[in-house]
């Protein structure tokens, strides 16, 4: 109350300048955090693209799926059979998730985690000289050299952490 | 704010166990979750040794390891040699055999890739891998 | 902060890929060779990046029809060289992946596999390649179903049988696609014969067989 007689008590002349500034910087922050938002919806779609397309592949094929995780020589053969089954599905779910912003953080979390212990499965798969010949991409990225494959994996996990911290800043 | 994140997860992987397990019967004919072979196409060597006659043995070995040391009656076909070794193979093939093709042991790819050829470029029925391979008919004698 | 964890994950996988001593240009080749080939070979090459020299423990391959070779044993600091794989295509198909694995004597990374995918290209697919009649059934003709290649034009194809036994006949469906008729004269008796298919204007030829067999033996 005492503010509102202050303001009335201001001369007017003042206030429409005052006014106009403020409105001005709230147009500019209003774009910039209207395209900021943008960014962030177009990075989110990239990264939940990239899964949707990653589990696709492999649902297609699990057969080939169960037998390229074999490869690696971690995990025994019914349980890579189980994780060949259920995997790609996760993926397209959480996919799906990020885009359409239900269950957002947690499926950030579930496709980091899949990021991180498929990259440590890879670089342990390469120390101990074992020939892997296919990424979490099925056979489309059999081709890739190991750098190239890890590259990418820490691209996608960078996008994932990133997307993370946005939205955690957002709250 | 901690076990919303919790409880997001679990609803997702709970979500997808559904999916996940329909494909699992969509596809339970195309994979064998006993081993990387579809049971219908391996063959213990007690299964082999109990079809009797009817069996013609395959050796998908390479020549020099056929030649020190085969199964009696085995016939050799390999990659190596395909186009010259089939036709030999086939002359004693006949309807109603079953075949049971070996390579070294249980790792080695040469059996699998012959029974494969066996089964696709020459339509034949009843083509078998011997589990464990030479290794394990070694082991039974 | 994140960007510190970032970093600090990236340094450790440098520095430990770094260590090796022998740096691989490829681990993995990929080979096309022409129909005629009868081999293909891949060159790995490497260079001894540390500064103490580097042994060969062992090279071998994953299967007989492919060998390995070393120039030499030992490989001094800041030397390079190859080994050399060679893959026997003999009368194998499709895309062929045979592995080399490389045991050295360093410090980290004592074995490397080294890949060779060998890309065999089909000039014609054969379905089936055999056909036959259990003696005493009708003589009707078989079908063989001919396909050129993707990457191939072949307009005409030539048939022969190596036995009177069996006729054959071609017929051009267009599209580098043929069928051949193959018919017995008659199925009393044992016979076989060895068909021979070859595209025109190619060195290559392709077999099939027909015979006559058992009738299957009663279970």
């Amino acid at each position: 109350m005492a503010e509102k007689e202050v303001m009335n008590q201001t001369p007017s002349a003042q206030r429409p300048t005052l006014n106009v500034e403020a409105s001005a910087e709230g147009a500019t922050s209003n774009v910039k955090h209207r395209t900021l938002n943008i960014i962030w919806r177009v990075v989110g779609f990239i990264v939940a693209g990239i899964f949707l397309y990653a589990g696709a592949i492999k649902a297609l094929d699990p057969v080939q799926f169960a037998s390229d995780i074999d490869n690696y020589k971690i995990l025994p053969w019914p349980i890579s059979v189980a994780m060949a089954f259920y995997l790609p599905w996760l993926e397209i779910l959480c996919g799906i998730a990020l885009i359409i912003r239900v269950l957002y953080r947690g499926a950030l979390s579930i496709l980091s985690a899949l990021i991180v212990v498929f990259t440590l499965a890879t670089v342990g798969a390469k120390a101990r000289g074992l020939d892997i010949t296919c990424g979490c991409f099925g056979h489309a990225s059999q081709n890739w050299s190991f750098p190239s494959h890890l590259a990418t994996n820490l691209a996608i996990l960078a996008g994932l952490l990133a997307l993370w911290f946005q939205s955690s800043s957002k709250s | 704010m901690r076990s919303s994140l919790v409880r997001q997860v679990l609803i997702l992987a709970a979500l997808a166990l559904a999916p996940g397990v329909g494909g699992a019967v969509y596809f339970r004919h195309k994979i064998s979750w006993r081993s990387a072979i579809l049971p219908s196409e391996l063959a213990t060597v007690d299964q082999a040794r109990a079809w009797g006659g009817n069996v013609i043995w395959v050796d998908a070995r390479p020549d020099d390891e056929f030649a020190s040391d085969h199964v009696p009656g085995a016939i050799s076909l390999n990659e190596d040699r395909w186009n010259e070794l089939l036709p030999e193979f086939l002359a004693a093939w006949s309807p109603g055999k079953k075949v049971v093709v070996y390579c070294s042991s249980l790792s080695c790819n040469a059996s699998r890739e012959v029974a494969r050829r066996l089964r696709k470029e020459a339509q034949l029925p009843d083509v078998f891998v011997l589990e464990g391979g030479w290794e394990a008919w070694l082991k039974k004698k | 902060m994140k960007t510190h964890i970032i970093a600090f994950a990236l340094s450790i996988i440098i520095s430990l890929s770094a260590r090796a001593e022998l740096k691989w240009e490829q681990t993995s080749l990929e080979l096309h060779p022409t129909p005629n080939d009868k081999q293909a070979i891949g060159h790995f090459k490497y260079q001894n990046t540390g500064k103490t020299p580097v042994h060969f423990k062992s090279v071998h391959a994953s299967c007989g029809c492919t060998t390995a070779q070393t120039q030499k044993d030992e490989v001094p600091a800041g030397g390079s060289g190859e080994i050399t794989a060679t893959f026997n295509i003999g009368d194998r198909t499709g895309t062929q992946v045979k592995t080399v694995t490389v045991e050295t004597d360093e410090a980290t990374n004592q074995k490397t596999v080294l890949t060779l995918k060998t890309i065999i290209p089909q000039q014609l697919e054969l379905n089936p390649t055999f056909v036959f009649w259990k003696q005493g059934d009708k003589p009707d003709p078989k079908t063989i179903m001919v396909k050129a290649g993707k990457e191939f034009t072949v307009k005409h194809i030539k048939v022969t049988s190596s036995s009177p036994d069996f006729q054959t006949k071609v017929e051009e469906k267009g599209n580098g696609e043929f069928q051949i008729d193959v018919q017995p004269q008659e199925t009393k008796n044992i016979v076989a014969s060895t068909l021979t298919i070859q595209p025109e204007d190619s060195q290559k030829v392709f077999y099939a067989t027909a015979r006559i067999t058992n009738a299957p033996t009663v279970q």
